[in-house]
């Protein structure tokens, strides 16, 4: 039916693309921008794995089409490293050893990332709820809510080593 | 599965009418689109196939609370989440919370809707159930106008609602439950985002030890949320109300139901829990409506 015009801003840059509006933002970040750190996995809403910051809230790149994420501040993976360093809490997953295949990784940290952005200070219940929409079948969930509560101490502390 | 969704003609309309008028245009080739969790997801299934879709993303004043002394108003594009943190810690509308808060994940809350919830008119909603206790009503426009749609006329069959090709729902009004009121929601689940098995939405009102008024919503034990009016009969006549009623009540509730065995569980099994949950929601609600 014929490709659009759209903008996305993911990670502070806009990107003018033409895409078909059948496409879901998780296919345009990886196909059309190769920001490709974004997984995606049952495509039903169930894993996680394909989740980005929409305006500072986890959602699901997924189960949302590109168009309707014009206006809005996305957020991937790609987007939490600074000048090189990785973001406090891709630190404290490799320290934690919260990876195992890696491949639930990008959107557990993207949840990670909305809930301390909100709350500095969680419990591990509340990382529990806030990763419930993220599921890891490898690790198990214990090393993966150690690493988001020992991030959210070093960010608190301003470390970033 | 199908990786990607069929090709379709994507409209953004920037007013009701314009949707409205597209939809009675594209009938019944449209479909509309708010967050699009439900409806992506049926169009890779091929359940649907939509070639127009319409999007109420641009239509200012859907995403619109306003929460006074009458009622509770939502725009239909208001999120599951922005309720859910805005009904935190208030009993007045504890029902609807309790059903939102149990519901699915972080990532589905902050993007789907409570209408598009409504409007998939599945049998198990719990947003149904806990809205059709609270006797909420619903705006519908459509290009002849507008007209209002209380819940328990809504739904007519598993998927059917009484929704026009060209009509929209734009805003939930929830009557604001007065004093000496309490309602609460309990759904049985296997796993937490499962869907329900069964659920149980109530909402009443005291007259000192009578029960005045009484909603006593099921969900997942027909095609589609009913009310169980016998039970609800009998706590209006009861006197007094008290906790006998209530293991009566629940009574009356588990064999006015017909429940099938389905996937998630059986008609035996969802006849018994309806017991179990309308007594504890009973309760609930009757200690609320004390405090």
């Amino acid at each position: 039916m014929g490709e659009q015009r759209i903008t996305l801003n993911v990670n502070g840059r806009d990107y003018d693309i033409s895409i078909e509006p059948d496409m879901v933002l998780a296919d345009v970040l990886r196909e059309k921008l190769d920001l490709t750190g974004t997984k995606v996995s049952c495509r039903e809403g169930e894993c996680g794995a394909c989740t980005i910051l929409m305006d500072g809230k986890a959602c699901l790149s997924c189960l949302t089409l590109a168009v309707q994420a014009q206006g809005k501040k996305i957020v991937t993976i790609e987007g939490l490293a600074e000048k090189g360093q990785l973001h406090p809490i891709q630190k404290a997953f490799i320290n934690h050893g919260a990876i195992q295949c890696g491949y639930c990784t990008p959107g557990m940290i993207m949840s990670a990332k909305a809930l301390l952005d909100e709350n500095p200070n969680p419990t591990p219940d509340e990382v529990k709820t806030a990763l419930s929409g993220n599921l890891c079948r490898c690790t198990g969930y214990v090393k993966i809510v150690d690493a988001v509560m020992a991030a959210a101490d070093d960010m608190k502390r301003g470390e970033n080593k | 599965m199908a990786y990607s969704l069929k090709s379709f003609e994507y409209f953004e309309p920037s007013t009701i009418e314009e949707a409205t008028r597209l939809l009675s245009t594209y009938q019944p080739k449209a479909k509309v689109i708010a967050a699009g969790v439900d409806l992506i997801s049926r169009m890779r299934h091929r359940k649907i196939e939509p070639q127009y879709v319409v999007s109420l993303m641009n239509i200012p004043g859907l995403t619109d609370i306003e929460n006074d002394e009458e009622s509770l108003r939502f725009g239909s594009m208001t999120t599951l989440m922005s309720l859910e943190l805005l009904l935190k810690g208030d009993k007045t509308y504890a029902a609807l919370y309790e059903a939102i808060h149990n519901l699915s994940s972080v990532q589905v809350k902050n993007t789907a809707t409570l209408v598009g919830n409504l409007c998939v008119a599945t049998p198990a909603s719990d947003m149904s159930s806990a809205l059709c206790a609270l006797n909420a009503k619903l705006k519908i426009a459509g290009t002849s106008g507008e007209r209002i749609v209380p819940i328990d006329e809504f739904y007519l069959d598993v998927g059917k609602t009484v929704l026009q090709p060209d009509e929209i729902v734009t805003q939930v009004i929830v009557p604001r439950p007065g004093s000496h009121s309490g309602n609460a929601f309990y759904n049985l689940l296997r796993v937490k985002c499962d869907v329900a098995k069964v659920n149980v939405s109530v909402s009443l009102t005291l007259d000192n030890d009578r029960c005045q008024e009484v909603r006593i919503a099921l969900g997942a034990v027909a095609p589609t949320i009913v009310r169980a009016k016998q039970a609800e009969e009998k706590l209006l006549k009861s006197n007094p109300f008290d906790e006998k009623a209530i293991v009566e009540a629940a009574q009356t509730a588990s064999t006015e139901v017909k429940p099938i065995t389905d996937i998630r569980s059986t008609a035996e099994y969802r006849q018994e829990m309806v017991k179990v949950l309308v007594k504890r929601a009973l309760e609930k609600a009757w200690t609320r409506a004390r405090e």
